[in-house]
């Protein structure tokens, strides 16, 4: 059945034996299984940036879970003051520290393999790595402590330790670094003249994610910079609802990178495990500049119930950004899987309307991985997404655990799950080492699915009932008023605990063989096997 | 199967804008029809739930 | 067709054909309902933010909720004033680490601007099991110009962290026929 198994070669340029490309002799290598050329010095990088995300998705994911069995209200596992630290610690570990790191190895892999190009700095590429490490661990350690249990989005004046901002900016600097150093090697290939035309569209859509990120940090420099110093009282309080503008400038827009990434590892999936080619490069490219142009005046979506906005300012914001910003996912979430079926179709699998569909390789966790991340972010992500972030609606929701429910469809179950099913790529190619245990990474990403599936849809039913996010008690003991929920919010709340125990039996099944494929793994020397 | 074929037409970036950009997807056409009336049942019945609950200007 | 991993002659730029065609007219078409709903729902709907705020010196608001609550206060309950304000009237609510004071009495279909404001952190004003939900942010005097349309006794919770006590703040709505 291998025509049924595409392997990686069938997608992918064949290359000349030798590296055309600009690398000094000896520091690229033709990979054998893609014909791509892998340049020797963005590889350590790649690797470095790689392990460091799965370790703080690790990290992310045990504190997930330890939270997902507090809410869990039959359960209510951890103590208050825990609950709290956890859920500051799981939130940045997971939507800054593992997104980040791996979006820099993304970034490096797309401009150095598939531009035929070497990175550009070594030194750059050293630099950003340390300062993001650096900052990560000081990061995690002062949650930890207990000194600055303020929630990912520390609202001023609520106050941290002066090294949680420092260290947050140590790690948005870093991963700038990281992003100039991406620029500058997307530079040098144009220069050294290494592809002709225009880019491919997988690095178009990194670009994106790139512009993005550097808008997205200089939101983030604007605001902890002066939170920093008003920890360390140079400056005065910022004002809360300038801070809550500015912040959301960074927090709403870091998810857009992650869109733009996770859309770009869409197209490359598809590519690399069925053939997949691009139906039409204007539509495609013009759907990733939607983006650029239309999704910064999306922060507004969290100010939709704020003091001293305005309703016109919500709306033209919410509405004119936000839905070109929709079309351009509406359109990628056509092409990509209709890209799909045109190769499986030409592969001779063409029967009635799905028999495309049926034929497609589910038993190779990178295509499985990328079509389920594909359906939950666009059926459940940008569904509740977009209806959350109506204006009216969100009065019926800011808050509430509808909003986790839905960003956990589009960040776990979205771009989370597209990232998982690259790994199944990256430890082949870029480590050249085999996975282990192969029968565990076959069903890997239908677990993970699964899990954070019934987690999300506890957390959107719950929330539907009032329950509030980042809230330890759902039976208010010792509130001066009593308060309490329809009793039903207790099933769905132990959906959220269910579907946590699932998701994180998913990630230790990513995690475990990942970490054993990379350390122990057997060496590949010729092509990769098949999935 | 025609491993061949497939490699050359990748390659082929220059002449890739010859012939036909048709192509036919008809799963993926209803499969995003059906995205789309479940985004318009989600969006419409929290304009419903919302029109429930008290008045605020 | 190319490869997403392949660099392309630089005249990519072509117009839609066929389904992908349909699609984004479809797509487009319902960005644009989307867009029209909510200045429709603006001029036509009952329940809008529209934002109402003035700046306020947390200490100035706490002056007025005191001289609110010493004018209208009816009762006690738990410790804190049961407040009645005049229907179409200005009720107060300020939110402090971790209670919600005092305790509002209005009138089912009466309306009211009821100001909300912090003296401290940044918290969130939580009807239930009603589910309404807005920011308090100190040094903003939030209006709500609100009608209960249902009568019963309506727990508010704080949906903002504000702290280890988060989860106790608790205040109350009382809503007569």
């Amino acid at each position: 059945m291998t025509t049924m198994d595409p392997t990686v070669e069938d997608a992918l340029p064949e290359t000349a034996v030798e590296p055309k490309g600009n690398h000094a002799p000896g520091m690229a290598r033709v990979c054998a299984t893609t014909g791509l050329t892998v340049d020797l010095t963005a590889e350590k990088f790649i690797k470095l940036h790689a392990v460091f995300a799965v370790v703080f998705l690790l990290l992310g994911g045990i504190a997930a879970l330890l939270i997902a069995m507090t809410r869990w209200s039959a359960v209510h596992l951890l103590p208050a003051d825990w609950y709290y630290r956890l859920t500051t610690f799981h939130g940045l570990n997971m939507l800054i520290l593992w997104i980040l790191f791996m979006e820099v190895a993304i970034l490096y892999f797309a401009a150095t393999a598939l531009l035929k190009t070497r990175l550009a700095s070594a030194g750059l590429a050293w630099a950003g790595f340390v300062l993001m490490a650096v900052g990560a661990v000081t990061l995690d350690t002062m949650i930890l402590m207990g000194t600055s249990d303020v929630m990912m989005t520390s609202y001023a004046p609520l106050r941290a330790h002066p090294l949680f901002y420092l260290s947050i900016i140590f790690v948005a600097v870093g991963t700038l670094i990281g992003v100039i150093n991406f620029f500058a090697t997307v530079y040098i290939a144009k220069r050294d003249k290494t592809y002709s035309g225009s880019v491919p569209l997988v690095v178009f859509g990194a670009i994106t994610a790139a512009i993005i990120a550097v808008v997205t940090l200089g939101h983030g420099a604007g605001i902890m910079i002066p939170t920093f110093l008003w920890s360390i009282e140079v400056l005065p309080s910022p004002d809360p609802a300038v801070y809550r503008l500015v912040w959301w400038g960074l927090g709403h827009q870091s998810q857009q990178v992650n869109v733009a990434a996770m859309v770009s590892v869409w197209y490359l999936l598809g590519a690399i495990t069925v053939g997949a080619k691009v139906l039409n490069q204007g539509v495609s490219r013009t759907a990733f500049l939607l983006y650029i142009l239309f999704i910064n005046l999306a922060s507004a979506h969290h100010l939709l119930v704020d003091p001293g906005v305005s309703a016109g300012w919500k709306i033209w914001n919410t509405s004119y950004a936000m839905y070109l910003a929709v079309l351009a996912s509406m359109i990628h979430g056509y092409t990509v899987p209709a890209a799909v079926e045109v190769a499986l179709r030409k592969q001779g699998h063409d029967k009635g309307l799905f028999g495309w569909l049926g034929a497609a390789p589910w038993r190779n966790p990178g295509f499985s991985g990328f079509f389920l991340s594909l359906v939950v972010f666009g059926f459940l992500g940008g569904i509740t997404g977009v209806t959350l972030g109506t204006e009216q609606i969100n009065i019926i929701a800011h808050n509430t655990l509808r909003i986790p429910g839905h960003f956990h469809t589009t960040v776990v179950g979205g771009t989370t799950t597209a990232f998982m099913a690259l790994a199944y790529y990256v430890v082949p190619l870029i480590f050249r080492r085999e996975f282990p245990m192969r029968a565990i990474c076959r069903a890997q990403p239908y677990v993970f699915t699964l899990g954070v599936v019934i987690l999300a849809v506890g957390m959107s039913f719950a929330g539907s009932y009032g329950v509030a996010r980042r809230h330890w008690d759902v039976e208010f003991t010792g509130a001066t008023h009593a308060a309490s929920f329809d009793p039903s919010v207790h099933i769905f709340l132990g959906m959220v605990g269910i579907g946590g125990i699932i998701a994180f039996v998913g990630l230790l099944m990513f995690v475990i063989p990942t970490v054993i494929a990379v350390f122990f793994g057997k060496k590949i020397e010729g092509k990769m096997p098949a999935w | 199967m025609a491993k061949q074929e497939k490699a050359a037409d990748v390659i082929d970036n220059e002449g890739a804008h010859k012939g036909d950009q048709m192509h036919a997807a008809p799963g993926t056409f209803v499969l995003t029809l059906i995205l789309l009336l479940s985004f318009a049942v989600y969006y419409f019945a929290n304009w419903k739930a919302l029109a429930d609950v008290w008045q605020v200007r | 067709m190319e490869s997403p991993l392949a660099s392309v002659a630089p005249n990519w730029l072509k117009a839609p054909t066929g389904t992908e065609r349909a699609w984004i007219g479809l797509a487009l078409l319902w960005c644009v309902v989307l867009t029209l709903a909510m200045p429709y729902w603006h001029f036509k709907g009952k329940q809008n933010s529209t934002g109402e705020a003035y700046t306020v010196e947390p200490a100035k608001f706490a002056a007025r909720v005191q001289q609110f609550v010493e004018s209208n206060k009816v009762g006690e309950q738990n410790g804190v004033p049961i407040v009645e304000p005049a229907p179409g009237g200005d009720a107060y609510m300020q939110a402090q680490m971790w209670t919600f004071y005092p305790i509002l009495q209005l009138k089912k279909g009466q309306t009211y601007r009821i100001h909300l404001s912090s003296l401290d952190l940044q918290h969130g004003w939580s009807v239930m099991p009603i589910n309404m939900n807005f920011q308090i942010l100190p040094g903003y005097d939030h209006v709500l110009t609100i009608t209960p349309t249902t009568a019963g006794e309506f727990p508010v919770i704080c949906n903002e962290f504000c702290g280890i006590g988060h989860h106790q703040m608790t205040g109350k709505i009382i809503v007569t026929e």
